[in-house]
């Protein structure tokens, strides 16, 4: 068996940012420099990787491309410590290194005949993204699909291009927001939470997917709790610092479970008993 | 085939013997005892109480290089664990043996670890079973353990006066016993049934305890109770308990760069009671005080490892009571637990 | 010797008082002749404190460890007083961080405790090992009195007092609100003999010593979290970006540690003695630090931690400061 403390090199194919600012956030998409990789690499959405320079770090981030993507990994990664100002200086060509697939998915095939929605804030829409991705490309598989997606300001926001195209083609249900007034914003003006309870969805064989901030991540919770969402309806993902991805070096819990193993995707009924969980 | 015996004059001979193995023994330094690899029998120091810091430091070092690497370079070279050796650690307590097979479940759980879980199939475990339990903080008979505890061991000895009951537990103990055969004598037939007598004995000996009953259960209902800023006020969050801790297993990964950029990407210990440890980048700590330190290092060892494991992280060594610079005392905690 | 009632009674009228959050003291620890820290919050929790020459911990070190927690939008920040017992070592502590700025005085309320000297536990519990059971120390004249499983038993202080207590130059606190106790006059000094005899050795001979004892740091900073001077917010040696010192554990970094934690206390050690107390490997890290106390002494004539009003010695300059050691 591989020894899984080893990465694997990837080679940037294109990067681009997101969101500009101290902690710009900027997108890579990758491949494996051996294809070989490619043979024995499943990932499913939800499913994170351990991302980094040797000489620098590593950190864990979720894989924001969908499987259905074929030759291909997309990360999108905000610059915050010094892993992440290492891996923004790199550009299309330069190489770095992979660890992974590790952790859980969203069960996207118990999902199979129910509606989707999902709620996102901010670098929260990275893990949302293999999601969406995932119905759009298996969209007879699922029910309605609505997207439901808030940043900062419009700049803030994520895979804009995605959205703009989404909205052009009326593939789905969108809704976007910005939490303070700007000029010619054409969409909701507020917080995801307030976003949420305009939008309303229906809870009828429909599953919530919500990831961004904490503080976000709790309104959404409470609102969706109003809206009529049981617990086993509503899924999130957590994130803690991490060292080793595969459950060993401790520090990832939240109550008895591991967020690299168990985790990243909960769904509300689980994390409900979990008080640590919202730490 | 007669149970042996080891000689206290034949030992040296015998260590000479396993020293052609990476041979591991308790010895000083300055007036510490510490485990450490030995060349000349001579350093072992058998007549022990307990090494300040636990032998699992040769299973689980606390700092290992995982892989070696060039910066810039893409190649990657995996530390090969084979290369240190068969190693033999002698004279290890059963508390600390046991602590090891506890911690394998951890190290083999869902992915295997290969420097762990490799160093640990190269390694012999020699016991030397507690005639006098080393301090007044032992409590493994309250945790399942014994003063004469098998549990992990290849082997264990007794000291019986002249000279230590050998009786090998595994094949890795019967395969030690034959390369030691030469030093070996044939042991008097009553001193198998007399070690048991002496374990009663010894047990009977060890003061401190705790009925483990339902903590595990009880322990995540007690999440928010005062008892846990009570206990941890006088925390000054340092790594003692933990990196003292035989079945203590968190590590920090860290990659360390040389002039010349020859690295490593290596693991060291690392404690959930240090701030650092779960200080996310963006500068939240989901465990922002020792109050949340202490309950996270208390309910890891007694609620989430049995949950998953089925065993209690804890083998009731007493180190992290004995050495605790404010008295910060496991068992007083896991009373005011059961009270609570 | 501290009357226990008249202790108590302080502490209650102390923790009674409005503009008074907590007060440390000390209470007995879980078994055998230990003391522990106490944290007391309210008048009904103070029948558990006393004072003996088993409470060895510095407790100064507590004002600046508790978490600065961010306040709660709408809440106010509890700015109410810290009492704190403190013997005369302790206090000097208290004295240092307020050279530095690190709070003001009125954040604090110092119990004093003029003292006769503290026992070494361990040197205890090598000669009376296996107490369980609560055990007393008290001293009388100049003998340790221990009372534990029934018996009695008096040691010569000598042998089993800690070894700062030898030289001790403040037995009575040098800062204080109240005295629980007569002062105590000066009844020893310092020699610095033991630095002496360090400072004769060759460099071979001091290098071979300490890498002995360096190699057997696990690094679990107890010395540093211990120390009333460590109070940095953000230390050095946790930092990454940049990262001083690297996080393995080796003689090299072993080594850096040490040697950097002791600069950082030139000038600033009160020779609490409680980084080589708490030592789970016995690190003798009063040696480093002594050897720093004495130079500055000898060099500046000043000491760290006997007066509010002296400014710290790092952030000094006169004309006339000794120069010709510089290189």
């Amino acid at each position: 068996m591989k020894n899984p403390y080893i990465p694997y090199e990837v080679k940037i194919l294109d990067t681009w940012y997101e969101a500009p600012g101290d902690r710009c956030i900027k997108t890579f998409k990758v491949t494996f420099t051996d294809e070989k990789v490619w043979d024995t690499w499943n990932h499913l959405p939800g499913q994170c990787a351990m991302v980094g320079i040797p000489g620098v770090g590593e950190s864990m981030f979720c894989i924001s491309s969908s499987p259905t993507e074929k030759g291909y990994l997309r990360f999108s990664i905000m610059k915050a410590g010094k892993n992440t100002s290492a891996l923004h200086e790199l550009e299309a060509g330069d190489t770095f290194f992979v660890r992974g697939p590790l952790g859980n998915n969203f069960p996207l095939e118990e999902w199979k005949g129910k509606n989707v929605v999902t709620i996102g804030g901010g670098i929260g829409q990275a893990p949302l993204r293999p999601v969406i991705q995932w119905i759009r490309d298996n969209r007879a598989d699922y029910g309605e699909l609505e997207l439901i997606y808030g940043a900062r300001t419009s700049a803030d926001h994520c895979f804009k291009d995605e959205f703009k195209e989404i909205i052009e083609e009326g593939e789905c249900e969108c809704h976007l927001s910005v939490d303070v007034e700007e000029e010619e914003w054409p969409h909701f003006v507020g917080f995801v939470p307030q976003l949420l309870m305009e939008v309303a969805p229906k809870p009828d064989n429909t599953i919530a997917v919500t990831c961004g901030p904490p503080i976000m991540i709790k309104f959404v919770l409470q609102n969706l709790e109003k809206l009529g969402f049981t617990p086993d309806q509503v899924y999130t993902t957590l994130e803690n610092r991490m060292k080793c991805g595969i459950g060993k070096c401790g520090r990832c819990n939240v109550g008895h479970l591991y967020v690299c193993k168990d985790g990243p995707v909960f769904s509300y009924a689980q994390l409900k008993e979990i008080p640590e969980a919202f730490a | 085939m007669a149970v042996k015996k080891l000689s206290k004059e034949k030992v040296g001979e015998a260590l000479g013997e396993l020293s052609k193995f990476r041979l591991i023994a308790p010895a000083k330094s300055d007036e510490v005892v510490v485990f450490k690899q030995i060349s000349d029998p001579g350093e072992a120091f058998l007549d022990y109480g307990n090494s300040t810091v636990p032998p699992k430091k040769f299973a689980f070092p606390q700092t290992e290089t995982l892989f070696r690497f060039m910066v810039g370079s893409p190649e990657l070279k995996e530390k090969n664990v084979e290369e240190e050796g068969t190693t033999v650690i002698f004279g290890l307590r059963p508390c600390d043996a046991r602590a090891m097979s506890i911690v394998d479940k951890l190290f083999s759980w869902d992915f295997d670890d290969p420097y762990y879980l490799k160093r640990r199939e190269l390694t012999t475990l020699v016991g030397m079973a507690c005639v006098e339990p080393p301090s007044v903080n032992c409590f493994c008979t309250s945790l399942g353990g014994s003063p004469f505890g098998t549990e992990g061991l290849d082997m264990l000895l007794t000291d019986m006066g002249d000279y230590y009951l050998v009786q090998p537990l595994t094949d890795k103990g019967k395969k030690l016993e034959e390369t030691l055969s030469a030093h070996l004598e044939d042991a008097p037939a009553d001193d198998e049934k007399k070690a048991e007598g002496m374990a009663k004995e010894s047990e009977g000996k060890i003061r401190r305890s705790i009925d483990t009953e339902g903590i595990p259960e009880k322990l995540p209902t007690l999440w928010d109770n005062e008892l846990w800023k009570r206990v941890s006020a006088a925390c000054l969050g340092c790594g003692i308990c933990t990196f003292l801790c035989p079945t203590c297993h968190c590590f920090d990964i860290q990659d360390e760069v040389d002039e010349g950029g020859e690295g490593r990407r290596c693991r060291m210990w690392d404690s959930c009671m240090f701030e650092e440890y779960t200080l996310h980048a963006s500068g939240h700590n989901p465990r922002p005080t020792r109050r949340e330190r202490t309950r996270n290092r208390i309910n890891h060892k007694y609620s989430y490892y049995p949950s998953r494991f089925e065993v209690i992280a804890c083998v009731g060594c007493g180190r992290c009571i004995n050495l605790c610079p404010v008295n910060i005392d496991i068992l007083d905690i896991l009373d005011q637990v059961v009270d609570a | 010797m501290v009357d226990v009632n008249k202790l108590r009674e302080k502490a209650k009228e102390v923790v009674s008082r409005d503009d008074v959050r907590l007060l440390i003291g000390y209470r007995p620890g879980t078994y055998g002749f230990r003391a522990r820290p106490a944290f007391v919050l309210g008048p009904d929790e103070v029948d558990e404190l006393i004072f003996t020459p088993a409470c060895v911990n510095n407790l100064a070190s507590y004002i600046t460890l508790e978490e600065k927690l961010p306040v709660p939008r709408g809440e106010e920040p509890d700015l109410r007083k810290v009492a704190v017992m403190v013997k005369g070592c302790d206090s000097r502590a208290l004295v240092q961080q307020m050279e530095e700025k690190a709070y003001d005085r009125d954040r604090i309320l110092v119990l004093g405790i003029p003292c006769k000297g503290v026992v070494d536990m361990a040197k205890v519990e090598a000669r009376f090992p296996n107490v369980l059971e609560r055990g007393e120390i008290a001293l009388e004249g100049d003998k340790f009195v221990l009372s534990f499983d029934g018996t009695r038993e008096e040691v010569a202080r000598e042998e089993l007092v800690a070894d700062k207590c030898l030289r001790c130059r403040y037995p009575t606190p040098l800062v204080y609100d109240e005295l629980l106790d007569e002062a105590v006059e000066r009844f020893a000094d310092d020699d610095y003999s033991d630095v002496s005899e360090l400072e004769k050795r060759s460099a071979a001979d001091k290098w071979a010593y300490w890498e002995e004892k360096f190699s057997r740091c696990i690094r679990c900073y107890s010395c540093r979290n211990v120390c009333p001077m460590c109070y940095c917010e953000d230390c050095v040696l946790d930092r990454l970006q940049p990262q001083w010192m690297r996080r393995s554990v080796d003689i090299s970094e072993n080594t850096a540690y040490h040697i950097s934690r002791a600069y950082h206390l030139a000038g600033r050690c009160i020779q609490c003695g409680e980084c080589q107390r708490v030592c789970p490997v016995d690190i003798p890290l009063m040696e480093l630090n002594r050897k720093f106390y004495k130079d500055v002494e000898e060099l500046y004539d000043y000491e760290p931690g006997t007066s509010v009003e002296n400014p710290p010695l790092l952030s000094t300059f006169k004309v006339d400061d000794r120069e010709d050691f510089i290189l």
